[in-house]
């Protein structure tokens, strides 16, 4: 498969290495969205929503927030696709954060009962909406890096 | 190539078509809120041809819904897919924003 220049992907799993800037992250999302359709064990239609929407929040989040000082944003995302499950792996050379740490659950929002739209967050909600799809996240930070496991909720 | 596959047309109703993904909210963003704020519409949009929706996606919304309500207009939702819709319940935005499972449902809500 064609790939642009900077970009990498591989058959099995399917591997996306890229800048962590926004043109990286439409360029790898329209990459992992060709992959998938061309993927052997096409998972179904829910699974690959809720690929996309992990890769959306994760990666949207990393991208918007995570830049380092001085340094430049690479992203490695692997998705491991069998009949069993479904495993994302998340690696970012940005600043640490843990998703699934107590600061990043304050933070992981939704609209309380009784919201009021003037006082509502407008933003906030990836977490919430990416933990919703997921069964397991294990983050670990080694060698100046971010590794952020996901194992996705079988549908 | 490019990800911003989502559109936006308003006729007697408005629709959105496409993804509101992170690329595809920075392609419609600024369209949709000029589209709908000045004129402090009370629009119902038609999500039926929405196949995706993130958290960028609910941010555009509370957004507009917002500053609709600053200026007595309204947004209301109807007929999203039901993967949109999951991620709609997922953070409570039907608290905030009516979402209507059809047209007619989506016109008596926005009269109200």
């Amino acid at each position: 498969m064609a790939s642009p220049k900077g970009h990498r992907i591989d058959a099995h799993p399917i591997r996306l290495r890229f800048v962590g800037s926004s043109r990286g992250f439409e360029q790898a999302f329209l990459q992992l969205r060709g992959a998938l359709d061309g993927e052997e064990k096409k998972p179904d239609v829910r699974s690959r929503y809720n690929i996309e929407l992990v890769f959306e929040e994760i990666v949207g989040n990393i991208v918007r927030h995570g830049a380092p000082q001085g340094g430049e944003l690479r992203i490695d995302v692997s998705v491991d696709i069998s009949a069993e499950r479904i495993v994302m792996t998340f690696e970012d050379t940005g600043i640490p954060f843990d998703p699934c740490g107590r600061s990043a659950a304050t933070v992981a929002r939704t609209l309380a009962e009784g919201a009021d739209l003037a006082e509502a967050p407008d933003g906030g909600f990836g977490l919430k909406i990416a933990r919703a799809v997921v069964s397991s996240m294990r983050y670990e930070r080694a060698a100046n890096h971010n590794r952020l496991v996901i194992r996705l909720r079988a549908s | 190539m490019t990800n911003r596959s989502i559109g936006f047309c308003v006729r007697n109703r408005s629709s959105l078509v496409g993804r509101l993904d992170t690329p595809g909210v920075a392609g419609i963003e600024l369209r949709f809120t000029a589209t709908l704020v000045p004129r402090a519409a009370r629009a119902v949009i038609d999500m039926s041809e929405v196949e995706f929706i993130g958290s960028m996606g609910i941010r555009m919304f509370i957004s507009v819904a917002r500053a609709l309500s600053k200026k007595q207009g309204r947004l209301v939702l109807y007929k999203p897919q039901p993967m949109v819709e999951e991620v709609f319940n997922t953070v409570a935005l039907g608290k905030i924003i009516s979402v209507q499972p059809d047209a007619a449902s989506a016109l008596a809500s926005v009269r109200a």
